[in-house]
């Protein structure tokens, strides 16, 4: 029963999933409408529950046996609680009914957003830069013909996507842009259609219970 | 160490410190970069200056705050084309954390434009200019539910207004009423756009992309599937550009300012790899 059921779930879902796609008729749409717009919305605010579950119960697992970095978990802990209170009671830009101001100091949520949450983000993100020129800088050696032809391609556009090309070589954007067209489009749909066909194959395997590792266990 | 070993073996500190000055340096000190429209940006701007009176432009800012200096101000750029060509909006996000990037983006532009107006015809006004209706998932149900009835999808918009008390919701059912949809994202949510509305409701798809993504929309540029893009920042300065010289709306150009220092730091990546190549290929003369 413990297999049995969740495979004939999927077999059910997985159908209902597939079929509004091939039958217009009004009955399998309203189905499909039914599926989509109450169940699967349901089931996301669950995802909900259970992620916001289990980071407490990671953290505060973290914090009472003093695991490694302890104390960041407290962080985490406060702002989660901080942050929610604020959202919940406090409006978007400071109109519920909890005060988020003191004078001109602002603490609405959507400040906290802004002024907190984006240059956090923005900064980790930013680091990708330094990392990605240092590994430029060692991977990018034109050791054969293959590695030479990614060095050149590389070249033309990290040119043509600045704008001082157009000044010292007007066609170069072009060129860039030719590449990004025609080679690069050729391979893409290549891949594309090999994705879409081995998509295809496992998500059948899955529906009909052939593939069934996502179950869990060994037997 | 030789001086060629030194040069194929460059500290990583010293790549980071001088990365960290070719990023700075021209922020501080921009000089005149003008970016020439490309293509995929000029079709788009093309595509959404025609847009009718009775037709709504929709923006998913279906971005997070990591890609926000690169995808920002392609969402304030198309915001400032529509509202100066008194096209119709509709703002919607895919992504939780892209709510307030949305918020501020119409914030910004909406101040803009009525800190200048004179008239209450001249005003962006909330309701009747343009709605904000907030976040939906999972990304299935907008994406198909919109095709169907939008109220449906948003019953109340992102302020808790009632939509359908909204004055621009009379017009505005489903994507009939839509004439392009721009999906501004640094993740895959354009594709399922591409993917269910543009095959299944025939509605026409715009993109803005980070740079590092642009690669993966040429096959549905190429196809017709997507009308028009903006790729990376250098996308972004293009739409900013033509928005201010076309149309002569001022504001600040966030995407322009930093084209110099993106090609300033591009420049220096090119030559760190040109130094590793030199020093590899002169040690490699040497073994032989």
């Amino acid at each position: 029963m413990k297999v049995r059921l969740p495979l004939f779930i999927v077999l059910i879902t997985g159908i209902l999933g597939a079929i509004p796609f091939l039958i217009p008729h009004n009955i399998v749409q309203n189905i499909d409408n039914e599926f989509r717009n109450s169940v699967l919305r349901i089931i996301v605010s669950f995802s909900l529950v259970l992620g916001v579950g289990s980071i407490i119960r990671h953290h505060v697992d973290k914090v009472t046996r003093k695991r490694e970095h302890w104390e960041y978990s407290w962080i985490l802990l406060i702002t989660l609680l901080v942050t929610s209170i604020i959202g919940l009671f406090g409006g978007i830009e400071g109109n519920g009914r909890l005060p988020t101001h003191i004078g001109n100091f602002h603490f609405d949520i959507q400040t906290i957003y802004m002024y907190m949450a984006v240059p956090l983000m923005a900064t980790m993100f930013s680091m990708l830069a330094f990392f990605m020129a240092s590994a430029a800088y060692r991977a990018f050696r034109a050791r054969n013909l293959e590695a030479t032809l990614l060095l050149v391609s590389a070249f033309i556009l990290m040119l043509g996507s600045v704008p001082l090309s157009n000044y010292i070589l007007p066609k170069l954007p072009g060129f860039a842009e030719w590449i990004l067209m025609v080679p690069n489009t050729a391979a893409k749909r290549g891949m594309g259609f090999g994705i879409a066909l081995g998509t295809l194959a496992t998500s059948l395997k899955i529906i009909l219970g052939i593939e069934r590792g996502w179950l869990g266990g060994t037997k | 160490m030789s001086f060629w070993e030194k040069l194929s073996k460059i500290d990583r500190r010293f790549i980071y410190f001088t990365l960290f000055l070719a990023v700075t340096i021209p922020l501080i000190f921009p000089f005149n970069l003008r970016p020439k429209p490309m293509p995929p940006v000029q079709k788009l701007y093309n595509y959404i200056d025609t847009i009718s009176q009775d037709k709504t432009l929709v923006v998913s800012v279906d971005y997070t705050p990591d890609t926000e200096p690169e995808l920002h101000p392609m969402s304030i750029a198309l915001l400032r084309h529509a509202f100066a060509r008194h096209i119709k909006v509709g703002v919607l996000t895919l992504q939780l954390l892209g709510l307030g990037l949305a918020q501020d983006a119409l914030a910004t532009v909406t101040h803009e434009f009525n800190s200048r107006a004179q008239t209450n015809s001249d005003s962006i006004i909330y309701g009747r200019d343009y709605v904000f209706w907030g976040w939906q998932t999972p990304v299935l149900v907008p994406i198909l539910g919109m095709g169907e009835n939008i109220v449906g999808v948003f019953p109340v918009d992102y302020y808790g207004n009632r939509t359908d008390t909204l004055p621009i919701m009379k017009h505005l059912k489903n994507y009939n009423d839509v004439a392009i949809l721009v999906s501004i994202s640094g993740s895959a949510i354009p594709f399922y756009y591409i993917t269910y509305a543009q095959t299944s409701f025939g509605l026409k798809i715009g993109a803005g992309s980070t740079a590092v993504q642009a690669a993966d929309f040429y096959p549905y540029l190429n196809s017709g599937q997507v009308t028009g893009m903006m790729s990376g920042m250098k996308g972004g300065a293009e739409y900013e550009e033509m928005v201010a010289s076309k149309l002569g709306v001022p504001g600040r150009r966030k995407a322009t300012e930093a084209m110099s220092s993106q090609t300033v730091s591009h420049i220096w990546i090119m030559i760190l790899i040109i130094f590793g190549n030199i020093g590899y290929f002169a040690l490699r003369r040497r073994k032989k």
